[in-house]
């Protein structure tokens, strides 16, 4: 009988491709603790997120793989996931050194539902089992504090020697907020340089600890702070939010084109208000059109991730403090959300890779 | 094809350039005194018309950092670091003899 050595098995697995990334996932440096004795092959597949949406795809494709090799009579995949980080850029001084990757929730414009689908969001990749934080960066109408229901203030901790800010946890998340330092009511009357301060101490004066995702909340517009977030941060990429209807497009256009100028990638777009399901008719109302995001996706060649419906349990137990997937996670709108989560963690795996290439930029002198 | 990204600033004091090497393949080295002339600040190039050369005798370069993902900014010795070159503007800066005859400058 033949005998199965470990470089055979390397070299069938080297035919697996990682769907998103298209590279094999041997190279990629995917495959690991692998263990081969007697015909018995025993591996881990480090995924690149929790989320990762293809998982049963690359477990049938091993098989296959090895199905193909004399003398593996046992067979026994696991998986597991290391979050690769995909900040690009080569900014001297990270900001955040401990999180991973940093996604821009943003809109041209208000009103679409940034914050909902951000923390929302956080929350589903939190619940695919990734370390996620939630950063509330809407200086003008901060409302995350309100969306995940949180009560307590930052507190004061002792790190290094130094002291930071920790983040209140609201369902399990670290929630930062410039809601958190304003008295209720009170208006954000600030010109840029002290935005630009303040968005500065969110960042760096708050021990988020480890971190795959963070999650921003932006304000609406390409104004002050986006400029601020794409010069003092390596952004992983950003998330635009838009509703159906023709004018939502050139608020994707200007969005775009703002990012495109700071080299943030766009990893996808998602469309929110798409429809409505009537709890009386049962029929799927389009109150703003459709497929105005997907349309503009496609002109743009920009990953779309999915149609969020207006549902009015998600704005009850939005206003109440209670994530919807928390709520009800077996609805149909958590459901939605899990799977734009999922693709939304595949993209920003695609852009880790990618982004490599930025990331190396030495600064030296000699 | 992807825009030119630089995968190393170098700042060769004994020269008194700052060399750039792209990740195609492109290098070029840059006078200091030609990269301060071109600083695209607003204090440097005010607001609107054709890009000036302003003539600094004796630019010191104290130090560089990148901005973000898409440029680098410059520290003079003379306190000057309002100059924030994209890596566009940068690489069309480039002043090898190769991109000067094709930009015609």
């Amino acid at each position: 009988m033949e005998t199965v050595t470990q470089d055979i098995v390397l070299e069938a697995l080297k035919k697996v491709q990682d769907p998103e990334i298209h590279r094999d996932i041997v190279s990629l440096g995917m495959v690991k603790n692998l263990e081969v004795a007697a015909g018995k092959v025993k591996f881990t597949v480090e995924l690149t997120t929790p989320a990762c949406p293809l998982r049963d795809r690359i477990h049938e494709d091993c098989k296959k793989a090895l199905a193909g090799v004399n003398g593996v009579t046992d067979l026994e995949i696991s998986f597991g996931a290391q979050v690769r980080g995909s900040k690009s850029g080569a900014g001297q001084t990270d900001l955040l050194p401990t999180v991973k990757n940093v996604v821009l929730v943003a809109a041209g414009k208000g009103g679409v539902g940034k914050s909902t689908v951000a923390a929302n969001l956080a929350v589903a990749l939190k619940m695919h089992g990734a370390v996620t934080g939630l950063l509330d960066a809407d200086i003008y109408g901060p409302s995350i504090p309100i969306i995940m229901g949180v009560k307590e203030e930052p507190k004061k901790i002792a790190v290094n020697g130094g002291f930071k800010l920790g983040p209140p946890m609201a369902h399990g998340l670290p929630v930062m907020s410039i809601g958190f330092f304003l008295e209720p009511d009170q208006a954000v009357i600030w010109r840029g340089p002290m935005l630009g301060k303040a968005l500065h101490q969110m960042m760096a004066d708050v021990h988020w600890g480890d971190l795959d995702y963070l999650v921003v909340d932006m304000p609406p517009g390409t104004g002050d702070v986006q400029i601020t977030f794409s010069q003092q941060l390596k952004v992983s990429g950003a998330l635009l939010v838009a509703t159906p209807q023709e004018v939502a497009l050139a608020d994707v256009v200007r969005a775009k084109s703002m990012f495109d100028k700071v080299m943030v990638p766009i990893v996808g777009i998602v469309e929110n208000m798409s429809y409505f399901i009537c709890d009386g008719c049962g029929k799927k109302h389009e109150i703003f059109s459709r497929g105005g995001a997907a349309r503009a996706a496609e002109r743009f060649k920009i990953p779309f991730l999915g149609e969020i419906p207006i549902t009015s349990s998600l704005r009850e137990w939005s206003d109440k403090g209670v994530p919807i997937l928390v709520r009800e996670p077996k609805s149909e709108i958590s459901k939605i959300f899990l799977e734009i989560a999922s693709k939304l963690a595949g993209q920003l795996s695609v852009v880790s890779e990618t982004a490599r290439r930025a990331q190396s930029l030495k600064i030296v002198s000699s | 094809m992807a825009k030119p990204l630089p995968v190393e600033i170098n700042h060769i004091k004994e020269k008194g350039a700052v060399r750039v090497t792209w990740d195609d393949d492109h290098v070029g080295d840059y006078p200091r005194e030609y990269l301060r002339g071109y600083c695209p600040c607003a204090l440097c190039q005010g607001h609107g018309g054709e890009v000036k050369f302003i003539d600094v005798v004796d630019a010191k370069l104290g130090g560089i950092s990148a901005v973000g993902n898409y440029a680098i900014q410059f520290q003079w010795e003379d306190g000057h670091n309002t100059g924030i070159y994209t890596f566009d503007y940068l690489r069309s800066l480039c002043p090898c003899p190769e991109c000067k005859d094709s930009q015609d400058r």
